[in-house]
């Protein structure tokens, strides 16, 4: 960043100048970073700023204020607004302004990122759709309470193409006729476990939005009868069939006579699919890019599917996961279908070094391969793969046992991009192996749980050279100490996500040494029996972002600890208590003070009273949203509370 | 008007009948004793009272008689009406029913009198008082007149006029009035006409109690009615009959809207169907027990070759008038009159379930009944659907079109829980009323303010007690040390504090 003896000479810079160095910054974080320069690139900040993903809603009038160029806003992040919020938001622009004008952050606005607001309802969503003229992109996955009515009142923005409605359980056709009718102009709907829906919604949907691209009907009880709509739509590119049980070869015919232009079709998990059905898909469909398939073919893919699959010239992604397959399946895919960037073999059965070997020896563009449970490939596979596939990103080999440091050793030598590697429960992989694997300096997800050989010194190597890692798996890695994590701490700064569950080692000073880590958000530590209050503490202090902890079994954790987690985690959203030694009062402190928590899981406080958590859950009942307890508590609550969580939308879960 | 003198001298030798009633004089008395006087009315109500009091002994009877007309109202004249039926009409059963008017009529005869000689008496009692019991008076008058006719109804041995056997009692009662009360009838109207209004009640009410005693008479019928009532107009639709092969009949106005078609020979009772009728004069002998007698009346006409029927609509410049251009003929008398009432009257018959169909035909809003609330596949043009393929077609068909979403989510969403988790899909009861896209805008941008305004309401979805706007209330720091006290700390302040962050 910027030193303060050059900011004479940056400030020099002129605006348009200054808003491109902006531009180039990706990381949130540096964004930040260079808006606290000064008030000139703070300025510069403002003016260019498109996006805004809003944490605490407290801070979103403001926030709104200030930004008033804003094209894209995400409140996935505070499910707790609601109609009211709203209102406030697009009546009342500033206390100063004596004219209200009508959310004028809304006037430029196109995208809106809802998810999992599930306080807003109808009459919120129609003030929104009413002040946002531009809206392009809606996204209300995950709220629980969308149905018809809330979707007539999305109906009213008109210009709408994106729309994602995973989840929205409460829809019914007649909630998807308004969306059909109102924004005719569609072009991405995702519709992912909207159980209502029927054959005559999606078939109504076919012909009012005829513009659609990208539609995903995935998890629905939809029939044959909606295959033979969809099939009638002429720009349909990728169409989401997961797991729809009542969809089989018959349906897949109508896709081989319709939709002219698709190019990705996912069938996985529908049970009616079987290879005959996909022979229709691909022989429809040449320039198919992406098939997935994965958990339809109990069967070996069939001679005839395969024959059909030469012609899949442009096929990029191919996943086969559960398949029975054979070498020479590998032979002709490699042979025909040189273009492949994904292939999905996880669970496969038949997979050999010697399949693999011949798929990647054409397959040279190959960027993600999952080999998940492939359980006799080894080292030699690996060696062909990374001699071969220079571009490798992700490498997914869990528990793929027969890998060692030698494999490793390739990977490190050759696929020098890779950027994400799952080696859970791959016992061969040692220090030495992670020496070579630190070579890939470009890794940011790296998966070793249950790799019990290795020690600290592995750690190290990774936490010196891997510096972009944000997610680091290390669940139950028993050699793992505190001088491990000191030395992640000191490189992988970037780290966002932690799991250390079970690693026994672990005690206060290496979570003083987590606390370094400012931009985790996520901390699984499940039963480190040797930390207590002082490394909570530490942990609570210095990540200021954690937003999901789970310290399940983490006996010895005293009530200071909590205090700390209570005053400073002001952001957790989610958090596991179970089996914890809280006592009442730091529990109702930690549920009550802390403002955005939204799910808690409280089982088994051996050091609660029922009137303890009774009064936590009191200080918590407003905002909480999801809550485990331990089963007889049922009996020992009082009504009055769970009748205030029950009618707060709040979901328990008794153990 | 023989019939009806002998009727009135049979009735002035049942008078002493009345007698026995006497007991519950005393209560009358001490309520219309209560003396008190105003000036106003001595002048004019005097001189009937004292022409009137000369007739002695009658107070204490009309008093009596005042009380028991309730039960006599509903119970007994029924039951007396039902007895006329069922037996014969023999001289007995006729001696019955004027016994019955004649107690009456005497009846009546007491309350003119009441009327006249409490004038008297009351002198100088304030006027709301007087009135009131002028109404109670009057309206025990029109319950004994109606009880009157509608007995004297039965009396009659055939009525046969196109008019209704209601009104046709109704027209009698009149003379009724005329012979038998000529000077108290007179007495009453001079008595009360020029103190209020309630002098018009005298001569009002029969008309309004008439209709409702004829509907209790009706409500057998209809029942059988609804069924046939439907097959009207639509069957003919496709007949050709070439002009001239038919005679054409054309009913009245009054013809068509009168209610009943067919009347008792005996009693006059009017029937809407000849079955029914046919039913009922099983009531009047054996003779009408027969099956022949019961049997429907052959159509000789199948075997003769006999002129088609049709009917014309005796609205001019209606499509079922014969001097319309493309003239279409009704085939029944029933498609005359369903046709009549769906087209040239008003829809006087609203559905109580949904408020906003209208018919003109019973037996329509019946058959909307049925289904009203069960068509909950609503279109935006107010079109419904029994099915919701129906719908769909029909949406897919029509540019703009769109499901209606039922009102009643609306206001159930306000009133339940905050966030909608609960809101069950299947609990909705589609009740429905029509509700444009317009009118939810509205009530919905109402229902926030509302919110907004009144947000104290802890559960409601629009309080904000969820948001924290303008600063976050940190939650407290107790004391550690004292945990008891805390707790009763945190208690209310947690209560204060969604209360409080509600009213912002």
């Amino acid at each position: 960043m910027l030193s303060f003896q050059s900011s004479k000479n940056v400030l020099s810079l002129t605006e348009d100048l200054l808003v491109r160095i902006y531009e180039l910054l990706a990381a949130e974080s540096d964004r930040k970073s260079f808006r606290l320069v000064c008030r000139e690139f703070r300025r510069i900040d403002t003016l260019t700023r498109r996006h805004l993903r809003v944490i605490r809603i407290e801070f979103l009038p403001i926030l709104l204020r200030k930004y008033p160029r804003l094209q894209s806003l995400d409140l996935s992040a505070c499910p707790r607004i609601d109609d009211g919020v709203v209102s406030l938001l697009l009546t009342r622009v500033g206390p100063g302004s004596n004219s209200p004008i009508l959310g004028h952050w809304a006037w430029g606005l196109k995208s809106l990122v809802l998810s999992r607001a599930t306080g807003l309802r109808f009459s919120g969503l129609e003030m929104l759709a009413r002040a946002c003229p531009c809206l392009e992109s809606v996204d209300v996955s995950y709220c629980c309470g969308f149905g018809d009515r809330e979707a007539a009142a999305l109906s009213s923005a008109v210009g709408l193409r994106e729309l994602n409605m995973d989840k929205c359980l409460q829809l019914t056709d007649v909630g998807l006729a308004k969306i059909a009718v109102g924004c005719s102009k569609l072009e991405k709907l995702s519709l992912k476990w909207c159980m209502e829906m029927t054959d005559l919604g999606i078939d109504l949907l076919c012909k009012k939005c005829v513009d659609l691209k990208y539609l995903d009907v995935s998890y629905l009880k939809v029939t044959n009868e909606s295959l033979h709509s969809i099939a009638s739509l002429l720009k349909l590119e990728v169409l989401g069939l997961m797991a729809c049980p009542l969809i089989d070869d018959v349906g897949l015919q109508f896709i081989e006579r319709g939709c002219p232009s698709l190019k990705v079709i996912d069938v996985s998990r529908c049970e009616g699919v079987s290879s005959s059905g996909l022979i229709f898909v691909v022989r429809g469909h040449r320039n198919l890019l992406e098939l997935n398939a994965g958990y339809c073919l109990s069967q070996e893919l069939s001679t005839a599917l395969l024959h059909q699959m030469k012609n899949l010239n442009h096929l990029e992604v191919i996943r086969i996961d559960g398949a029975r397959i054979s070498e020479t399946s590998f032979q002709v895919i490699s042979a025909n279908c040189k273009s492949l960037v994904e292939i999905g073999l996880s669970k496969c059965l038949g997979v050999t070094n010697m399949g693999i070997m011949r798929l990647v020896s054409a397959c040279i563009n190959l960027r993600v391969l999952n080999l998940t449970c492939c359980h006799s490939i080894t080292d030699a596979a690996i060696s062909a793969i990374a001699y071969s596939c220079r571009s490798l990103v992700c490498l997914k080999v869990e528990s793929c046992n027969m890998i060692t440091e030698k494999g490793l050793c390739q990977l490190g030598s050759f696929c020098l991009l890779l950027e994400e590697i799952d080696l859970t429960d791959c016992c061969g992989v040692n220090d030495k192996g992670l020496e070579y694997l630190s070579r890939c300096s470009e890794l940011s997800c790296l998966k070793l749980g249950l790799c019990t050989n290795i020690s600290n010194k592995g750690l190290s190597y990774i936490g010196f050279n891997c510096l972009k890692i944000h997610e680091l798996d290390l669940y139950r890695c028993t050699g793992i100490g505190d001088d491990g994590l000191e030395a992640l701490s000191n490189g992988c700064k970037k780290l966002r996500k932690l799991n250390l569950s079970y690693c026994n080692e672990v005690s206060d000073r290496g979570l003083g040494y987590i606390g370094r880590l400012e931009e985790l958000s996520d901390l699984e530590m499940r039963a480190l029996h040797k930390i207590t209050g002082v490394g909570l503490e530490a942990v609570a202090v210095g990540c200021k972002r954690l937003a999901d902890l789970d310290m399940k079994h983490c006996e010895k954790v005293g009530d200071s600890g909590f205090w700390a987690l209570a005053y400073y985690s002001k952001n957790l959203r989610q958090i596991n208590l179970s089996y914890c030694g809280i006592s009442d009062m730091a529990l109702c402190m930690v549920m009550g003070n802390l403002s955005r928590l939204q799910e808690a899981k409280l089982v088994h406080l051996s050091n609660c009273t029922v009137e303890g958590v009774e009064l936590a859950l009191r200080a918590c009942c407003v905002r909480i949203k999801k809550v485990k307890l331990f089963a007889p508590l049922r009996f020992m609550l009082s009504s009055e509370i769970l009748e205030i969580l029950h009618a707060r939308g709040c979901i328990i879960r008794w153990d | 008007m023989d019939l009806k003198e002998r009727v009135c001298g049979e009735l002035q030798k049942e008078v002493p009948k009345g007698a026995s009633f006497t007991k519950f004089n005393t209560q009358h008395q001490q309520k219309w004793e209560d003396p008190s006087s105003t000036s106003d009315y001595s002048t004019r109500i005097e001189p009937p009272f004292q022409a009137f009091n000369q007739t002695s002994q009658t107070q204490s009877l009309l008093l009596c008689n005042n009380q028991i007309k309730v039960p006599m109202q509903d119970g007994s004249v029924n039951d007396l009406l039902q007895a006329s039926k069922i037996q014969d009409w023999d001289p007995s059963a006729m001696l019955n029913n004027l016994s019955f008017l004649g107690q009456k009529i005497h009846q009546l005869q007491d309350l003119v009198y009441l009327i006249i000689g409490r004038k008297g008496q009351v002198l100088g009692r304030p006027d709301e008082l007087l009135v009131q019991q002028q109404q109670l008076v009057t309206a025990d008058l029109t319950s004994i007149i109606v009880q009157l006719i509608s007995t004297a109804g039965s009396l009659l041995p055939s009525v046969k006029q196109t008019l209704s056997a209601a009104t046709t009692s109704l027209g009698q009662c009149g003379e009724f009035g005329g012979v038998v009360f000529p000077s108290s009838a007179q007495g009453l109207n001079d008595g009360v006409q020029p103190q209020n209004a309630g002098g018009s009640k005298v001569s009002e009410p029969p008309n309004s109690v008439d209709i409702t005693s004829n509907n209790g008479n009706e409500q057998s019928n209809h029942i059988i009615e609804e069924h046939e009532l439907k097959d009207e107009e639509d069957a003919e639709e496709g007949e050709n009959l070439l002009p001239g092969t038919y005679e054409i009949l054309q009913l009245e106005k009054e013809e068509i809207l009168a209610p009943h078609t067919h009347f008792c020979t005996i009693c006059g009772k009017g029937f809407k169907r000849d079955a029914n009728l046919r039913m009922h004069m099983r009531g009047h002998g054996d003779e009408y027990k027969t099956p022949g007698a019961l049997a429907k009346p052959t159509k000789e006409s199948s075997s003769e070759p006999t002129i088609i029927k049709r009917y014309s609509c005796p609205y001019a410049g209606c499509k079922r008038n014969k001097d319309h251009k493309k003239f279409q003929p009704l085939k029944t008398i029933l498609c005359v009159k369903n046709h009549y009432k769906r087209t040239h009257c008003d829809k006087s018959y609203i559905c109580s379930r949904c408020n906003t169909k209208k018919f003109s035909v019973i037996a329509d809003l019946k058959t909307h009944e049925k289904h009203c609330g069960k068509d909950k596949w609503l279109c935006s043009c107010g079109t419904t659907f029994s099915r919701k393929d129906k719908l769909f077609g029909h949406i897919t068909l029509f540019q703009g079109h769109t499901p209606a979403i039922p009102s009643d989510e609306i206001k159930a969403a306000p009133a339940g829980t905050s966030d909608g988790a609960t809101n069950k899909v299947g609990s909705v009861n589609f009740n429905l009323s029509y509700v444009s896209s317009e009118s939810e805008v509205q009530s919905s941008s109402m229902d926030i303010k509302g919110g907004i305004d009144d947000a104290v309401g802890y559960f409601s979805p629009l309080s904000f007690d969820t948001c924290n706007f303008g600063g976050f209330h940190e939650f407290p720091r107790p004391p550690f040390d004292d945990s008891e006290s805390s707790f009763a700390f945190l208690l209310s302040r947690s209560c204060n504090y969604s209360q409080k962050s509600g009213e912002e």
